[in-house]
């Protein structure tokens, strides 16, 4: 027994020592390296990192984690944090980050010109990377499509049970829904949530994948659901998922007014990166042009450098008019939201 | 005690930042949902604990009473279930049972009306768990029936009385402390699933627990809501002592090798029926909805990284669950051979980790390794002038230290429940001999216990396997593991492609379940 733990430690040690010999590696070829923390976990972005990696010989190292998970890791990492860039899937969180004080401003020419400004933070704290709009799919031969009209509708009592959507514990239900304070008011918001749990075909489950092949089933006429979802729908290894994408038509809401609600995957740089400057050159090969093709092409997200077109399947959508209402207020809503959610009796 | 400090750590580094009292929103939580968080945990514990014994104990008992056609293949089959995280469960049935699902596909086929069932609700996630998760109370309770019980029946069945009768009234009350430690078990599994529960749209502890930090951005009413989980399960664990306070199974009490009953034709045909059903449920349906899946998404995910990922993954479960067995081992011992009073029920807090969400046990590591850490990096920088990296943080001793406290307690029900049947007085009579404890230990306990050890080796291990939540916050730059590409897969609503990953982890942790099963019956 002895034996074992005076060599358990031993091990403990060498592995130990083994990570120390790393970093001071890393030390001696700080140029050499990126550490990435990550929320987005495609195919496409490996693709993207490695290369970069064959660009500019800097090597990636990637961790995946929810992004409130990294925020967290962080946080409590503190000055000694290896990260160099956070990446999430909606700008909520990076607002989130850049409030709890662990990113920090960056200065890049080409950053700002490329990127629009409702879609950067005003203090060049984060980017945009890809956007997505949150849009209706609804069932062709139920629903005129001359019946759907805004958000702020899908409160109405003309869908009574006919309404799907997912859970208020997913991200992109809160940014919605944060918006819809930003615009309305804390107490409609209110109302609207509650008329809206009223409407709903069942209670919240799955994820929006789900809610179109519900419509599809007949359990309810419209869903709530992010655009690149139909398109891994259409573009799905299961026969059965493509027809359920081929039996809905998308309607993009607000259009009359102030445009249909959108979100971002975005980056921003660790206030403490070990490599700085490794890091503003990632985020600048993210955004361009070959880069952002990449992002559009394989996950059907909209780009957010405007010199690169949409994938074909998004163009075939046609072009909407966006809700250009700074994505930073989504975050400093979104634990408002997510309460109204609760009160509102939204699962 | 330094084992039990080491262990309990993150657990204590929780329950200081409880001093500090309950965020805002603790009051918001109270008002809107704490009702649904309490009254869905314990449906849940409610019907799990139903399904679950009437699935691992039936089958326990039938495998080892009975002989029937293909039983030898169905006993190992009964365990399989087990290497699939119950979270890849929940997305296979929500596959089958979906519009357009295998149940649709095959109905239509046959020219059948398609019935909708809906399985994502709590009804379902009762289902997919209990499904998932019988094994626990199977191994556990077969163990007990194959290898104590025999004599016991011999003498019921010459007494006359029927089959039925000596399982409820005798088998049952004695196997009952196996039983429970498998059932224990099963219920953290359970208050501390995410993943389905979340698939299927059902408010739970741990749901609650990840909104109140993560959308609430509270943490300090997370770990409220965490500490009330670590009550419920204290009880729990309370329960099952005062249990065994009622029933001493120590010594020869009961043993000797159960002497399986053939029966007529139909009857054995009937048995591998009843039997061929948790094992249809829990393994060949899931399985069978992953393999379609893999089938279409093979080409895309499958290559050369994805093997090295998997080495890479089994790699880790295999010395983790060495050293957490390790761990184990010296807690029960050290307790027993310890004359201070109350050590032993310290030596219980050690396994609480288990009960607390794999998140939050991250957290609760994370906070006295990076102390430690950024200690140890100043000092090194202003004494020595040498600059250091993390010691912890970002390796892998961060994450073996972490599964170690999650695990614990899959490690100690195993060899704690085989200790205590290796009846006291034969280490006390080497011990009267001059004999030291240690020596005592591997010369007479170590054989004695080796079955419960290896148990406990293979369980931790498919439990590393399947590990998400802590895995994905503490593990290493470079380092990847299966469970969390089938999670990176599955959260982005690519839930076909996480089927190979998926199987990969079903296949890995197929061969030291096998080999479990083997020990269990030799011993």
């Amino acid at each position: 027994m002895k034996k074992t733990l005076i060599g358990l430690l031993a091990l403990t040690l060498m592995f130990s020592c083994k990570n120390a010999e790393d970093k001071n590696e890393n030390a001696e070829n700080e140029k050499q390296e990126l550490n990435v923390y990550t929320h987005r976990h495609y195919e496409s972005d490996q693709d993207l990192f490695k290369q970069f990696e064959e660009e500019t010989g800097i090597k990636v190292n990637v961790i995946n984690a929810s992004a409130d998970e990294l925020i967290q890791k962080m946080r409590m990492e503190g000055e000694q944090s290896p990260a160099d860039v956070l990446i999430t899937v909606d700008a909520g969180r990076l607002e989130r980050a850049k409030s709890s004080d662990l990113l920090q401003a960056v200065s890049s020419d080409i950053l700002e010109e490329t990127i629009p400004s409702h879609l950067k933070d005003a203090d060049n704290y984060w980017f945009g990377l890809t956007k997505r709009a949150r849009v209706i799919a609804y069932a062709k031969d139920r629903v005129d499509e001359n019946e759907l009209s805004t958000y702020e509708d899908l409160a109405s009592d003309k869908w009574n049970d006919k309404l799907l959507i997912r859970s208020s514990g997913n991200i992109y239900n809160q940014s919605l829904m944060a918006s819809i304070i930003v615009h309305n008011g804390e107490e409609e918001a209110k109302k609207w949530a509650e008329a809206v749990v009223e409407n709903m075909a069942r209670a919240p489950k799955g994820n929006d994948r789900d809610q179109v092949k519900a419509v599809v089933a007949g359990e309810g006429d419209l869903a709530v659901v992010n655009t690149y979802y139909i398109g891994k729908l259409l573009n799905s290894e299961d026969p059965e998922e493509v027809k359920a994408g081929e039996s809905i038509e998308l309607f993009f809401p607000n259009q009359e007014g102030r445009g249909t609600h959108i979100n971002v995957s975005g980056a921003g740089v660790a206030k403490h990166a070990p490599n700085k400057e490794n890091a503003v050159k990632f985020i600048e090969f993210l955004i361009s042009e070959e880069a952002q093709k990449i992002f559009a092409h394989s996950n059907y997200e909209y780009p957010v450098n405007e010199d690169v077109a949409p994938a074909t399947l998004l163009q075939e959508w046609g072009e909407f008019k966006e809700d250009t209402l700074n994505l930073s207020t989504l975050g400093e809503n979104n634990k408002k939201a997510v309460m109204l959610f609760d009160e509102a009796g939204w699962k | 005690m330094a084992i039990v400090l080491f262990i309990a750590l993150p657990v204590i580094a929780i329950a200081l930042k409880l001093l500090e009292g309950p965020g805002e929103t603790w009051q918001h939580l109270v008002n809107n949902l704490l009702v649904d968080y309490i009254g869905n945990s314990f449906f849940l514990i409610f019907a799990c604990s139903v399904l679950v014994l009437i699935l691992g104990v039936g089958s326990a008992w039938l495998v080892a009473r009975f002989e029937f056609p293909l039983r030898k293949q169905l006993e190992w089959l009964l365990i399989l279930p087990l290497a699939i995280p119950s979270y890849i469960v929940a997305y296979a049935y929500a596959g089958v049972f979906d519009y357009g699902g295998s149940l649709e596909l095959i109905l239509r086929g046959l020219n059948l009306e398609f019935i909708r069932i809906d399985i994502m609700n709590k009804f379902g996630l009762a289902f997919v768990l209990s499904i998932s998760l019988f094994p626990y109370v199977y191994v556990s309770s077969r163990a007990f029936f194959l290898n104590q019980a025999g004599n016991l029946l011999e003498a019921s069945t010459m007494l006359g009385v029927g089959e039925f009768k000596s399982f409820f009234r005798l088998m049952l009350p004695l196997a009952r402390p196996a039983i429970i430690a498998g059932l224990i078990l099963v219920l953290m599994e359970v208050l501390n699933d995410y993943g389905a529960a979340q698939y299927f749209g059902v408010n739970t502890f741990t749901t609650g627990i990840f909104r109140a930090w993560f959308s609430l951005e509270e943490p300090e009413t997370a770990v409220y809501l965490s500490a009330l989980l670590i009550f419920i399960v204290f009880a729990l664990i309370l329960f099952e002592k005062w249990q065994r306070k009622h029933i001493q199974v120590t010594g020869n009490k009961a043993s000797g090798r159960t002497h399986r009953k053939l029966g007529t034709k139909p009857m054995q045909w009937l048995k591998f029926i009843l039997v061929l059903i948790p094992v249809m449920l829990g393994f060949f349906i899931p399985v069978g909805q992953l393999m379609y899946w893999a089938f279409l998404t093979a080409e895309k995910v499958f290559d050369f990284d994805f093997i090295l990922l998997s080495l890479q993954s089994f790699g880790i479960a295999l010395v983790t669950s060495m050293v957490t067995v390790l761990f184990a081992t010296l807690l029960i011992y050290f307790a027993k051979w310890s004359s201070i009073n109350g050590i032993k029920s310290i030596s219980r807090l050690g396994i609480l980790g288990y009960a607390i969400p794999g998140a939050v046990v991250a957290i609760g590591i994370m906070i006295p390794t990076l102390a430690f850490d950024k200690w140890f990096i100043n000092t090194m920088d202003s004494v020595f002038g040498v600059k250091t990296g993390f010691l912890f943080n970002g390796t892998l001793v961060a994450l073996v230290y972490a599964y170690c406290v999650r695990f614990l307690a899959v490690a100690y029900n195993p060899i704690e429940s085989t200790a205590l049947k290796v009846s006291n007085s034969i280490p006390d009579s080497s011990k009267m001999l001059g004999v030291g404890n240690f020596k005592t230990f591997f010369k007479i306990e170590f054989p004695l216990i080796k079955t419960g050890i290896l148990s406990a080796v293979i369980l931790v291990f498919i439990d590393v396997l399947k590990e998400l939540p802590l895995t994905l916050i503490l593990k290493p730059f470079h380092i990847n593991t299966l469970a969390v590409k089938a999670f990176e897969y599955a959260s982005d609503e690519m839930v076909m492609e996480a089927a190979i990953p998926s199987l990969f982890i079903i296949f890995t942790a197929t061969i030291p379940v096998i080999f479990l099963n083997r020990l269990l019956i030799k011993e």
